[in-house]
């Protein structure tokens, strides 16, 4: 939008403000980063300094070989993919829906939906808890990925919703012309013109899974399964603990969720033709 | 590029759907054989496990090399070990899992009121412990139901008998010209002298990060329980007394309240996060502590780490030369256990002799069991644990805030700082605990 | 929409594309929620006792709980909201231009929200301390009077608390409004820069309101999140405290339900959650009867 001269003066600024900015976003990354290769005393002593007392690969090489890190990735990755995945095929199917087809009752579903996401889930926890080991469902992926359903269809439904509304009509008709039939148009006009949220979707859900504490914590207690975040929450007792060895372990737990975010949203935010006008 | 994320997405699902039914069986089946399974929760690093443990592999952990003696011991029988992940959640996880009938046989909890309020749950064990360790173990009034004298035994007093203590830094009393060693400060007077003459040095006297109150549950209700004594405190939670009428309270409170004005506390205490990092650091004089956190203390000030008593309020208290301390946490046998004997077996197994001595090697705390002499437990005499146990493990009160009902626990709790701050006046904040009696 | 061919066919495959959506939030929103409403009538101690008690549930809350402080609370915190939204557009604009290196910034953006908000709230109180860094530097410029403590203080605290989520989510507003700004058309900013139209003037006049479907889902949402997912941020600061000055409702949730873990009050905890609920509804309805208005005016 801005337009453009070599050297000039707003981009300049522009640079500088989004440096400081992304600086500040990275910052805990690399306080954890630093931290992590020092050993608990330093650590107390100074957390900002760089480590002195050389570095303490220790903490990584025990967090994958004893704390069997790879093994809780395995555990939260099945929940994460299962959630996504699942949620973009029942997402997808009813965003179009309420996007496109007029259906009698659909806007109920659609505000029943919005007010679910209005409660927060420390609320329905126990119920849930007890309704699942009543059906025998707990200790098992399948209840987390239940409830994490629960929690992000609405929101997912209504970032799609409105993505897929301006969709033009025209290209359904066109589809429907060619002889698609229901399912065929989501395959090959919804979802590619709604490439945008799905992506979002991706990203966003992926990384709340990944990153979610409560939930598994509750529902997931064999420890067999745990997923990362649990685990290493149970790192800190109440008075001792070892944060340097947890840093270590959330760093490299970020891992995943950054490869994640980066694949996607290339896609989005950079494979969009913008407005910069050459 | 549309039939690549096809393929991609379905060989993830088929992929998840594989690994969640052979999950959504249930796991390996055990199969009824002779195997006897006990399933235990164990509290992470503040009870069994110690703080370097947790980075090993679980089968090279005390605990667990603990339980496999035990198998041996009991051809048959399998111990599976959990660690729950969040110590204060344990407590309703282990009444929601014993309910929903996927509870452990035995479970690490905490003593006292957190543990009776789950008496649903719990099996009284009177009738299964071994006379010899009502005798040889110091705690077991706190695993009373109620903290009644003849109330049932809801479990044992686990391994651990945490102390509390100030930890002082020789190195600044020294500068200050005191020798606590010799002559400790045991009357409010004398510990204000000493504490001015540290501040005169321009160093914060007691460092405390008081936004729980850790100085006051650790120190200040030793003055409280001095003087009103475990069975006052006991009547007023219950209603029977009343928390404005009660002196000891009061005045433990007054003083707390003058500690701060005097300037004898970092004035940031009730936000501050880095208190302990100062203390290991130099830049405080005393800090509350229990014995947990010497062995970090000991590494960071070496020689220079002390160990002094709390004062006695007034000569004339109930109890004096004392300290709070006691067993705050427990090994409690579900009532959804199908093996009750073996359970109990297996406590007592953790609390045996030997087994202590060699928990003594992971972490230094001084045990429940009152049996043992310094050298079997590896003190070396004169370090400060050997002075806390030799001196100590036999005479505390117990933890004044582990006797409050919940709803006065969280008053109490969540406000007493405040009164050191001097947002709220002893007055008030004993008026509030009453209000929240029964709640 | 589109002609009315649309058969039973069609109407029975949309049927079947909403039913998953349907039975997963009945059985595990609706039937929770149901049951939580319930009990927040009775005495429920979480699994067992479970006697009818009426309203007294949510009178001994609003006459004996800090009921006003957690109101207070709540009103300060939302104004994160529209810090985050502006923010966030000020940074989507931002991004939207290729400076140097903007396929890093736009990469970058989000990693708040990758990382734990557990550290991002530890290492706000760290550097909000007493002894921390922004004091060290308020000292250090002389304004010694501004180096309080931060938290010690209610509204300082909320302040602070404030800083921290607008932080952590101005990435995310910046990522959602990209979304948005992609599907603009550029030939509609071209032709307004044509037409003599400055920068200012293209990006309020002529980008906002094409993207405003966006920012009023990034509002909705946001405002939602304050409510209800503040939990990992005042656990780590402050605990809702001193006393209860930084509580809000759904952090008192967690206090009266997994706090100390003796003696829930699990039916007191669920009439709490009532309370937000009803919050929650009013401010949202609230905030789209302000949309709804601004929309109307943008079309006359």
């Amino acid at each position: 939008m801005i337009v453009q001269r070599r050297y000039d003066p707003k981009r300049v600024m522009v640079f500088i403000i989004l440096s400081i900015i992304v600086v500040s976003f990275i910052y805990p990354l690399y306080f954890m980063l630093i931290n992590s290769f020092k050993t608990r005393t330093e650590y107390y002593i100074n957390p900002f300094s760089l480590p002195k007392e050389g570095l303490q690969i220790n903490n990584y090489i025990t967090m994958i070989s004893q704390f069997r890190l790879l093994n809780l990735f395995k555990n939260t990755l099945i929940i994460s993919l299962g959630t996504v995945i699942l949620l973009l095929i029942i997402g997808i199917l009813s965003s179009y829906v309420f996007a496109k087809i007029p259906l009698k009752g659909k806007m109920i579903i659609f505000l029943a939906a919005l007010m679910t996401m209005f409660v927060p889930s420390q609320v329905t926890i126990i119920p849930l808890y007890v309704g699942f080991s009543k059906v025998g469902l707990v200790n098992t992926y399948f209840s987390v990925i239940l409830a994490y359903l629960a929690l992000f269809l609405p929101e997912a439904i209504l970032l799609m919703t409105a993505n897929f509304k301006s969709i033009p009509d025209e290209l359904l008709e066109a589809a429907e012309i060619d002889g698609c039939n229901y399912f065929q148009k989501i395959w090959y006009v919804v979802i590619p013109m709604g490439r945008n949220a799905i992506f979002l979707a991706i990203i966003f859900y992926f990384i709340m899974s990944w990153n979610d504490l409560f939930t598994p914590m509750i529902l997931l207690t064999k420890m067999e399964k745990r997923t990362v975040m649990v685990a290493l929450a149970a790192l800190m007792g109440r008075y001792s603990g070892s944060p340097t060895f947890q840093f270590a372990g959330l760093l490299l737990s970020a891992i995943p969720a950054l490869i994640v975010y980066f694949i996607f949203q290339k896609r989005i935010i950079q494979g969009m033709s913008f407005g910069a006008i050459k | 590029m549309k039939t690549k994320i096809l393929f991609v997405l379905t060989l993830a699902t088929v992929f998840l759907l594989i690994l969640n039914f052979s999950v959504f069986a249930g796991g390996p089946k055990e199969a009824e054989k002779e195997e006897i399974k006990l399933t235990v929760w164990i509290n992470g690093s503040d009870s069994y496990i110690g703080p370097e443990e947790q980075k090993l592999p679980q089968d090279q952990w005390y605990i667990s090399q603990a339980f496999r003696r035990f198998e041996k011991l009991h051809p048959g029988v399998k111990i599976e070990l959990y660690v729950p992940p969040d110590q204060e959640g344990a407590h309703q996880a282990f009444k929601a899992a014993v309910l929903g009938g996927t509870g452990p046989d035995v479970a690490n909890l905490w003593s006292g009121q957190a543990i009776f309020n789950l008496k649903d749950v719990i099996l009284p064990i009177d009738d299964l412990i071994p006379p010899e360790d009502l005798k040889n173990i110091w705690g077991w009034e706190s695993l009373r139901l109620d903290f009644k004298p003849d109330g049932p035994i809801l479990g044992y007093p686990a391994s651990q008998n945490q102390l509390c203590f100030l930890l002082y830094n020789k190195k600044i009393a020294r500068m200050a010209g005191l020798d606590l060693d010799k002559n400790p400060p045991r009357t409010p007077e004398e510990f204000n002298e000493v504490l001015s003459k540290i501040k005169a040095l321009g160093i914060d006297p007691i460092v405390v990060d008081e936004s729980f109150p850790w100085f006051f549950a650790w120190i200040g209700d030793y003055w409280w329980a001095q003087v009103s004594g475990s069975d006052g405190i006991l009547a007023a939670t219950h209603g029977k007394r009343k928390f404005s009428d009660d002196e000891g309270l009061l005045n433990a409170l007054r003083y707390y309240r003058s500690l701060y004005e005097n300037g004898f506390f970092n004035q940031d205490m009730g936000t501050s996060a880095d208190s302990w990092n100062r203390f290991l650091q130099g830049q405080g004089g005393m800090t509350p502590v229990v014995t947990s956190f010497l062995s970090d203390a000991e590494r960071a000030l070496g020689e220079d780490a002390g160990v002094l008593m709390p004062p006695d309020i007034s000569p004339n208290a109930m109890i004096t030369n004392s300290t709070i301390g006691g067993p705050g946490q427990s090994l409690v046998v579900s009532k959804s256990t199908k093996y009750p004997k073996l359970a109990v077996a297996l406590i007592s197994f953790l609390n045996s002799k030997e087994e202590v001595i060699r928990a003594q090697k992971v972490q230094q705390v001084p045990p429940v069991r009152t049996d043992l002499t310094i050298d079997e437990l590896g003190y070396e005499p004169g370090s400060n644990i050997a002075f806390l146990y030799k001196n100590y493990a036999k005479n505390y009160i117990y933890w004044p805030d582990n006797l409050l009902t919940p709803g006065v626990a969280e008053v109490f709790y969540r406000m007493t700082p405040l009164v050191a701050l001097g947002k709220m006046t002893p007055e008030e904040l004993a008026a509030e605990m009453d209000a929240a009696v029964g709640r | 929409m589109v002609s009315s061919r649309y058969g039973t066919k069609v109407k029975w495959a949309a049927m079947i594309s909403l039913l998953p959506l349907v039975i997963i939030l009945i059985l595990i929103r609706f039937y929770p929620i149901s049951i939580a409403i319930w009990k927040s009538f009775t005495n429920w101690d979480g699994l067992y006792q479970s006697d009818w008690v009426g309203l007294s549930n949510y009178i001994e809350f609003i006459k004996n709980g800090p009921f006003l402080k957690i109101l207070r609370n709540t009103v300060i915190l939302l104004l994160n909201v529209p810090l985050q939204v502006f923010f966030g557009l000020l940074i989507a604009l931002l991004l939207y231009e290729r400076v140097l290196g903007w396929r890093f910034f736009r990469a970058v953006i989000y990693t708040p929200q990758i990382i734990s908000a557990v550290i991002i709230g530890y290492l706000f109180k760290i550097f909000f301390g007493f002894r921390g860094p922004v004091n060290i530097i308020l000292r250090g410029i002389g304004l010694d009077s501004m180096a309080i403590e931060w938290f010690g203080n209610p509204y300082t605290a909320l302040m602070v608390i404030v800083i921290s989520i607008t932080w952590y989510g101005i990435g995310w507003q910046a990522i959602v409004m990209l979304g948005g700004m992609s599907t603009v058309d550029p030939s509609i900013l071209e032709a307004a820069l044509l037409d003599g139209a400055n920068y200012w003037q293209r990006a309020f006049r002529v980008m906002f309101p094409m993207i405003l479907r966006v920012i009023e889902f990034g509002v909705i949402a946001s405002g939602v999140w304050t409510l209800t997912q503040l939990f990992p941020f005042i656990h780590v600061m402050t605990r809702g405290g001193p006393g209860y000055e930084t509580t809000t409702l759904d952090y008192m949730i967690y206090i009266k339900s997994f706090g100390f873990s003796f003696g829930i009050n699990y039916g007191m905890a669920c009439a709490i959650a009532v309370i937000l609920l009803f919050f929650i509804i009013s401010i949202t309805s609230f905030e789209m009867m302000i949309s709804r208005r601004i929309e109307v005016k943008g079309l006359k």
